[in-house]
């Protein structure tokens, strides 16, 4: 390790880390930059006014861009450092604010491929955060999940570069077929746009599984598929009405509305805290079928019909057992 | 033993040169022969024939050279490497040259062609996977002739394996070469203090390695294994990552403005590059390497943050610490 390894965290004592993540994340950053951002500043706070210029001024922005970010990202961009950054808002979701219950993690694979099917709901994309965090959390061996995200996502100005860099990837064939090659948890949502963004009155109504594009790659890879239902996301936003006209010269395929958006301006982006539960299933061996099953319209539909079913079911078994939206 | 010789064009371009100079290594110098208006440097001690291209009656006067000179393997390496103003006499050379070229290697029966390429023959484009295969579709932007007339280089040269199955022909796209002694509008951004960059947006783009590069090309020229082949760094890096690396002072510009913008900076005689190749750093077309991997043997050896950390090394000797080196 080189001296610049040695620095103590800006971070220390701040929050609870998990020692074997953080270990493997400094290994993969190979140094911490915070100490560029300090000798930057001390840099130009000792030179004085007088010796402050372009190129020092670039030194400190980038000492304190690499002070959240790797200076080495993987094929597809996930930033370990900078979603180590982001972790503690989203595990503040996880644990106070929608008070995340989860159940049946265990039945994600130890090792080896693995493709997580889940309903799609909440406007925003937080669900598949949450399932990567029950994953990376609950699961006994503490595995990364990477999510593909939609094109309406992850092709966002603003939104694309940060879902890239806290590891979730564009959802095409090829992308998934990628990670589960390399044996990687990929988490999908099949339902699209359609489920994202279902009205408020639709909710828990699971839309069609798109044409099966997820079973295929299931069969080519082998990797088992492991229904997941999430409930309390649809009530984080509830979109009562959508502007079309809107939405599409922004690149999206609608501008919700919902009770605090837009009328709260951007108050109106934060989620309602509902009590979000994420079941898993038991998984669903798809190597029995071999790769060419994938060419069978009618097997893949079937299965695809299958795995919505199991969804859909664990879905109502939840909702029956719900009492309140706020509290479970 | 006949018919063994190789013969370089492009050989005042960077890679050619350094092509021709590694081949002058390891080969006999009388089994090389120089192609091009320039000539080589005397103490290589390669023949050189001065053939323009672009000159009408050029396919017979290469028929008849490499006849004589019992040429086995033509490497075709005449391509700019930076967008050029007269856009006419670059079409001239980059398509029409090679097309001269093919046909005098067909009649000649020169049964090994090497075709350089540009990965950015693939286009920047939103629906693109995250890595490119060579089975891919190739589709830039028609509004970029410096890319248009590359593509249009690489049909001629699959309508001629087409056309002529002894002849195999092997194409190398390589991705943008950043790194000591590489001079092009793509490293000239580098040499900038203020960089304007793309709001919202931040690709993972391929820098390679000039030794990586003639490293695949010598190892391709070896085997000639005809087809497609990707040449890429082994790892991608974000854009904005590789701006701050090079300690930049970025300046963010929506969209729409950059394309108009480097339209008219284009127009005046001050920008880089026209406006259409916004897209290159605002999409992405990080391409795969997997088969040159494969059927070349070629692994990089250098990632894209390597060669950025080399090209700033090479460019500023003396910095006091640039950004870049405090990991190493």
């Amino acid at each position: 390790m080189s001296e610049s390894a040695k620095v103590v965290p800006l971070t220390k004592g701040r929050r609870r880390r998990r020692p074997e993540v953080r270990r493997a994340e400094t290994r993969e950053a190979g140094h911490d930059a915070s100490e560029g951002l300090l000798v930057a500043l001390a840099r130009v706070l000792q030179a004085g006014g007088g010796g402050v210029n372009w190129a020092r001024l670039a030194q400190v922005w980038s000492a304190f861009y690499f002070a959240w970010h790797s200076e080495e990202v993987d094929e597809f961009g996930y930033d370990p450092k900078f979603a180590q950054t982001i972790l503690p808002f989203f595990e503040f979701l996880y644990t106070m604010w929608w008070r995340v219950e989860t159940s049946g993690v265990e039945h994600v694979p130890d090792r080896g491929p693995a493709l997580i099917v889940a309903n799609h709901s909440g406007v925003l994309p937080w669900d598949g955060i949450m399932i990567n965090l029950a994953v990376r959390h609950e699961h006994p061996a503490r595995r990364e999940c990477r999510m593909l995200a939609l094109d309406m996502f992850a092709l966002l100005p603003f939104l694309a570069p940060l879902l890239a860099q806290s590891g979730a990837v564009r959802a095409n064939p090829e992308n998934g077929e990628r990670l589960l090659r390399k044996g990687e948890v990929v988490g999908v949502f099949p339902e699209g746009v359609k489920g994202v963004g279902k009205a408020f009155k639709q909710r828990y109504r699971l839309a069609r599984f798109g044409r099966g594009g997820f079973v295929r790659l299931a069969l080519r890879t082998g990797a088992p598929i492991v229904p997941c239902a999430v409930v309390g996301a649809e009530e984080i936003h509830p979109k009562i009405a959508s502007v079309d006209w809107l939405g599409r010269p922004l690149g999206l395929p609608y501008l919700p509305i919902t009770p605090t958006f837009p009328l709260l301006g951007p108050l109106g982006v934060i989620p309602l805290p509902a009590k979000w539960s994420i079941d898993f299933a038991d998984p669903i061996p798809m190597d029995t079928y071999g790769p060419e099953g994938s060419e069978d319209p009618i097997l893949v539909n079937r299965l695809s019909e299958q795995v919505r079913s199991i969804v859909q079911g664990m879905v109502d078994s939840r909702l029956a057992r719900r009492r309140s939206v706020w509290f479970g | 033993m006949s018919l063994r010789r190789t013969a370089v064009t492009g050989i005042a371009s960077l890679l050619g040169s350094r092509v021709l100079r590694r081949l002058a290594e390891i080969r006999p110098p009388d089994s090389l022969v120089a192609i091009d208006v320039a000539a080589p440097p005397p103490a290589l001690g390669v023949r050189h024939h001065a053939v323009d291209f672009t000159e009408p009656a050029s396919d017979q006067r290469l028929l008849e050279l490499l006849r004589e000179e019992e040429v086995e393997t033509v490497v075709h390496a005449a391509f700019f490497t930076s967008p050029r103003r007269d856009s006419t006499y670059a079409h001239e050379l980059e398509s029409i040259g090679t097309l001269n070229l093919l046909a005098a290697a067909a009649a000649a029966g020169v049964p090994r062609v090497i075709l350089r390429s540009f990965t950015t023959v693939y286009g920047a484009r939103g629906d693109n996977p995250n890595f490119l295969t060579e089975e891919h579709r190739l589709q830039p932007s028609p509004a970029l002739s410096w890319v248009r007339d590359k593509l249009e280089a690489e049909q001629h040269a699959a309508a001629f394996a087409r056309r002529y199955p002894g002849m195999s022909v092997t194409v190398l796209r390589f991705a943008p070469l950043v790194g000591p002694g590489v001079h092009t509008f793509y490293t000239r951004i580098f040499d900038h203090r203020v960089v304007p960059l793309l709001m919202g947006y931040d690709p993972l783009v391929q820098l390679l390695h000039p030794d990586d590069a003639v490293a695949a090309f010598v190892a391709a020229i070896d085997q000639a294994p005809g087809g497609a082949y990707n040449v890429v760094p082994s790892r991608p890096i974000p854009i904005l990552t590789a701006y701050h690396l090079a300690a930049k002072i970025p300046v963010f510009v929506p969209h729409p403005l950059a394309y108009a913008g480097a339209d008219l900076l284009w127009a005046a005689g001050l920008g880089a590059a026209p406006g259409a190749f916004v897209d290159y750093v605002r999409y992405l077309f990080v391409a795969d390497g997997e088969k040159a991997r494969q059927r070349l043997g070629f692994i990089p050896r250098h990632s894209s943050r390597d060669s950025l950390t080399a090209y700033l090394r090479y460019r500023h000797p003396h910095a006091a610490r640039p950004a870049a080196e405090a990991a190493s």
